[in-house]
């Protein structure tokens, strides 16, 4: 895990794409697409159905290492409609008994009440102290911003025209943008600024990249 | 004398022998394969065949009587003038109607009303009558069924789809007859064979009339200023407006869409009073235009066409004299067809003028020479046991009327592809089609084909039905955008990736205008012409030939043979040839030849096996891996059909690599497929079978179907079934096609075999010898490392693209 210090607090880049939360013993987790298979499925496109349960084998796992209370979810928890696949959440929330937040995504139509009745709270944008939990990248003064949205990635290149895609964290002094957590969501390469540090994830590790130098 | 003949006789026509044995044996109700090539008469003597056979019948039947299948629509339209001419001339009142992806939706509709007797068509436009709810009654009176240019269709999955729709309809009316035209082939009897699936037998039939072919080197006049690399050679432009000038019609074929642009524009550029004279044809052109160049070449209206492999087929354009060839055809049975589109008339010779785009090609032209005396044409390899063309094949009829799975199971087993599918690969597809490859029931909503109680499996969900009609196809292209002018000319299509790295205002060159890039709108680019003499030019991603087996042969006979030195392409390579030897060797026919040397960007190690592109690739993945298992290393491997390189940061040793005995062909399969290209290269390939198997949904731009939240890349599913269901069907498909297809691994078995009597010749240079010259210069790279991903990671940088600074 990589460590970050904002505003004094300590925050935990995790090789899955979760962000650790220290003081408040929270996980944030970006872009889930929950639902995505089973829609898929039902239209006849057999996408494997283990890949249903990733999300879950995951996050158990981290559980065991990092044993949060509270996990707040980054938006696209869902991927479209309810679907079958709203029941296996269902009982993951009623066994887990942590406490779950949403900031709802572009993704996420299906209705509050639905959230509501398993004892998710969702909101569009939410302010801790300092920090502000959106969907959407964006910059807002006197706060640090932690996003989702688009999958972020990054090509690398090396010596000898080598090339690898990984995805990755983005982070500069007024936000992060968390990469997917999802099974089968894919990413996306935005360009990378100037004040950008990226933070690239692979199954066994989270590692800083640079620009080369000259 | 039957009246085909009798309309020979008074015309004053001579039928040619394979015409008479044509007519002959299909009267006797037999199945044909016959060999011959374009331009020679074969529509004659299948369709006389047939209307020799109508006029014996009592009655003509309504609906199809015969479908003729071939791989072109432009094609079809010409086989359609000449069989219904033949049947003016006969005076008989059969009607012969096109069906393919241009036809318009009303003569479909009268079509369907009234059935011709003829129908010609292409396989995909067959599989969509197959899908038709009345498809067994349009049918019902099909007596036979020809299949034309099959050569074409032949190891593609096209091929595939002939096969099953051939088979599909023999079920249904058991006494119908096969008849395949194809050119000359090297596997002549298998490619019978294939067309006419298992237990059928067939006569053979093979035109005698050798088309004599001239084949003239484009030497420049000075050979220092020749390059030993590069792509293009456009540098000899003076040498091809002579031929031009010379001829009435010139064709000139390149080998990708972007050197085809290249080559018109420098032509225009520095001739401009070709204007009007001059045009281009390539696949990304827009259809009409396309039509238009094809008509004004056949009214002898145009001086030179720059063509790519779009033009290598089947219409007759008689004013075409010479034909020239930039660069490597690849083959030989590539350069024969190219060259036979010029002296079309029966007994003429064909010529064709070898462009060297670099210096080692012109020993490639003395290679095609010899290929040609000895008419060393190449085998078509088949699709063996497609799954992604059974899938979708199995959803068409279940769209339609639906079938049964123990009907279909006994006719697929008699096709040549899936000849050995047991029951139990037939229990997965069943299984994927209707359950999605699962057997929990539980929360699952899968639903594609449904089976109804009395076993019958359809398709009932309008939306799946309507997706598939709008994918039917294997041909997959990459993601293409409309070129537009703002009026709404079309202009033809342009991929994804090249515009998203234009911007607004830039200018880029297609189908030989610069245009300006005004907007995107949706999927369409709208544009207009622009003044400014630079552009950028497109790429487009295409399929990558490579040498075939017999050019790789033919090309080190060439090298050893001492008779190749007294050619003149030979004696133009001299300067080349002396220093090659003075600063490595040229290697004798038992040696291979290892060169190494530094630059600043690493240790270069290169290889020459001369085995075509796709054998030097694996061969060099497959080193790289073996070296790697010694000690973490990573390289870069660059790759052409001459030999490949490896380029590395950290030095291997020339002992390490000859003690080690590297080059053994032991463990050969085992070790291929544990290095990593070749999982890169099943990623690529699983993109045309996620496509074509149903499961990346492309649309069409005209017909935009909500599919938002259905789209997904190819890559995301070949990554979920290689880790979550390595056992589905269609990724082990990727497997086996990169296996047979990608990397040919029964030619990688035998060039092993050849290695291991070769003695290794490991040359220290001091510095990049002519040989490597195109490989160090000209490369696609790829990689190939045994350290883990995290240290590679370490060693690597960002790359920020278009980053502002």
């Amino acid at each position: 895990m990589k460590e970050i210090v904002i505003f004094n607090n300590h925050f935990y880049l995790h090789k899955t794409g979760a962000i650790y939360w220290k003081e408040k013993n929270t996980l944030l987790l970006a872009d889930l697409h929950l639902g995505k298979v089973g829609h898929f499925r039902k239209s006849g496109i057999p996408v494997p159905r283990k890949v249903q349960g990733v999300f879950y084998d995951k996050i158990s796992k981290l559980k065991n290492s990092l044993n949060f209370s509270q996990i707040i979810f980054l938006g696209d928890l869902f991927h479209s409609s309810l679907n079958n696949e709203w029941f296996l959440f269902e009982n993951w929330v009623k066994k887990s008994v942590l406490k779950i937040i949403l900031i709802k995504g572009n993704h996420d139509i299906i209705p509050k009440l639905k959230f509501q009745q398993v004892g998710i709270k969702t909101y569009n944008d939410l302010k801790i102290e300092k920090f502000l939990f959106t969907h959407h990248p964006k910059k807002i003064n006197d706060y640090f911003v932690f996003s989702g949205h688009i999958h972020p990635g990054v090509r690398l290149t090396g010596k000898g025209k080598q090339t690898m895609k990984f995805p990755c964290f983005i982070y500069n002094k007024n936000q992060i943008i968390l990469p997917s957590f999802g099974g089968f969501t894919g990413m996306h390469l935005p360009k990378i600024k100037n004040e950008d540090q990226v933070f690239v994830i692979t199954n066994k590790e989270v590692i800083e990249v640079k620009e080369k130098t000259n | 004398m039957r009246p085909v003949e009798k309309l020979f006789k008074a015309k004053g026509w001579k039928p040619q022998d394979f015409q008479v044995d044509c007519w002959e044996h299909y009267a006797k109700g037999k199945n044909i394969m016959l060999h011959a090539p374009t331009g020679t008469g074969k529509t004659y003597a299948v369709w006389g065949g047939i209307l020799n056979e109508s006029f014996e019948l009592k009655k003509i039947e309504e609906g199809i009587n015969v479908i003729w299948i071939t791989p072109l629509r432009a094609l079809a339209v010409e086989i359609q003038k000449s069989t219904q001419q033949l049947c003016t001339d006969l005076k008989t009142d059969i009607n012969v109607d096109l069906r393919t992806g241009d036809t318009p939706q009303s003569r479909r509709t009268k079509q369907n009303k009234n059935f011709p007797f003829g129908l010609i068509t292409t396989p995909e436009t067959l599989h969509i009558l197959l899908s038709s709810k009345k498809h067994k009654d349009v049918f019902k009176n099909l007596r036979s069924i020809v299949v034309d240019e099959w050569h074409e269709l032949l190891g593609t999955k096209r091929g595939v789809q002939v096969e099953l729709a051939i088979s599909y309809l023999k079920f249904l009316i058991p006494k119908i007859k096969i008849i395949g035209i194809s050119a000359t082939l090297g596997n002549k009897k298998l490619a019978g064979e294939i067309l006419m699936g298992i237990g059928n037998t067939f006569k053979t039939i093979t035109s005698k009339i050798n088309k004599k072919i001239n084949v003239k080197s484009i030497i420049p006049k000075s050979m220092e200023r020749f390059p030993w690399r590069g792509h293009l050679g456009t540098h000899l432009i003076g040498e091809v407006i002579k031929i031009i000038r010379k001829g009435k019609t010139t064709l000139i074929f390149t080998n990708t869409r972007s050197q085809c642009e290249i080559w018109y524009h420098t032509i225009i550029h520095s001739y401009p009073e070709l204007a009007g004279e001059i045009a281009m044809h390539h696949g990304s052109i827009d259809k009409k235009i396309r039509l238009w160049v094809e008509n004004r070449l056949r009214e002898n209206k145009l001086k030179v066409v720059v063509c790519t492999s779009s033009l290598d087929l089947g219409v007759d354009f008689s004013p075409v004299e010479v034909c020239i060839q930039v660069g490597s055809p690849k083959g030989v049975g590539r350069f024969i067809q190219r060259a036979g589109r010029s002296g079309h008339q029966p007994n003429n010779p064909s010529t064709i003028y070898f462009l060297p785009t670099h210096a080692i090609e012109l020993i490639e032209s003395v290679a095609l020479q010899e290929g040609i005396k000895k008419q060393m044409i190449e085998d078509r390899l088949p699709h063996i046991n497609s799954y992604d063309v059974l899938i979708q094949f199995l959803t068409t009829l279940a769209i339609g009327e639906g079938f049964f799975p123990d009907e279909i199971f006994s006719l697929i087993k008699k096709t040549f592809s899936f000849q050995t599918i047991n029951s139990s690969k037939w229990k997965w597809i069943l299984n994927f089609l209707t359950k999605g490859s699962q057997s929990l029931e539980y929360y699952d909503e899968f639903k594609k084909v449904q089976i109804l109680e009395d076993g019958l499996m359809v398709v009932q969900d309008k939306g799946i039905a309507l997706r598939h009609r709008l994918s039917m196809g294997t041909i997959v292209s990459d993601s293409v955008l409309k070129v537009k002018y703002q009026t709404g000319k079309q202009l033809g299509t342009i991929e994804e990736w090249f515009v998203s790295k234009l911007s607004k205002g830039e200018v880029f060159a297609f189908a030989g205008k610069n245009l300006e890039l005004l907007t995107l709108k949706g999927m369409e680019v709208i544009v207009r012409k622009s003044k400014l003499n630079k552009a950028k030019i497109p790429a487009w991603i295409g399929g990558r030939f490579s040498f075939s087996s017999n050019l790789s042969d033919l090309l080190k006979n060439t090298f050893h043979n001492k008779k190749s030195y007294s050619t003149k392409e030979f004696k133009a390579l001299d300067s080349m040839f002396n220093q090659q030897n003075r600063e490595s060797k040229i290697p004798k026919s038992d040696e291979l030849l290892i060169e190494r040397f530094k630059t600043k960007e690493g240790f270069h190690t290169l290889f020459y096996l001369f085995e075509g592109y796709a054998v030097n690739e694996a061969v060099s993945s497959l080193l790289a891996y073996r070296i790697s298992l010694l000690y973490p290393i990573t390289f870069t491997i660059s790759v052409n059909d001459y030999g490949f390189e490896l380029l590395s940061d950290q030095e291997f040793d020339r002992n390490i690599f000859i003690e080690n005995n590297l080059l053994t062909k032991d463990y050969l399969l085992d070790d291929l497929s544990k290095s990593v290209n070749i999982s890169e290269m099943s990623r690529r390939k699983f993109r045309e079978i996620a496509v074509i198997s149903g499961l990346v949904f492309q649309g069409y731009p005209t017909k935009p179907v909500k599919t938002k939240q259905l789209q997904s890349g190819s890559q995301l599913f070949y990554d979920v079934f290689k880790e979550y269901e390595p056992d589905n069907l269609l990724y082990q498909q990727a497997i086996n096609e990169t296996f047979d297809h990608g990397i040919e691994s029964s030619r990688i078995q035998r060039t092993f075999e050849k290695i291991e009597n070769l003695k290794v010749v490991w040359k220290d240079c001091k510095y990049p010898t002519p040989f490597s010259f195109p490989l160090i210069t000209d490369r696609i790279r790829s990689k190939m490392s045994s350290e883990s991903v995290e240290d590679r990671i370490r060693k690597m940088y960002l790359q920020l693209e278009k980053s502002v600074k």
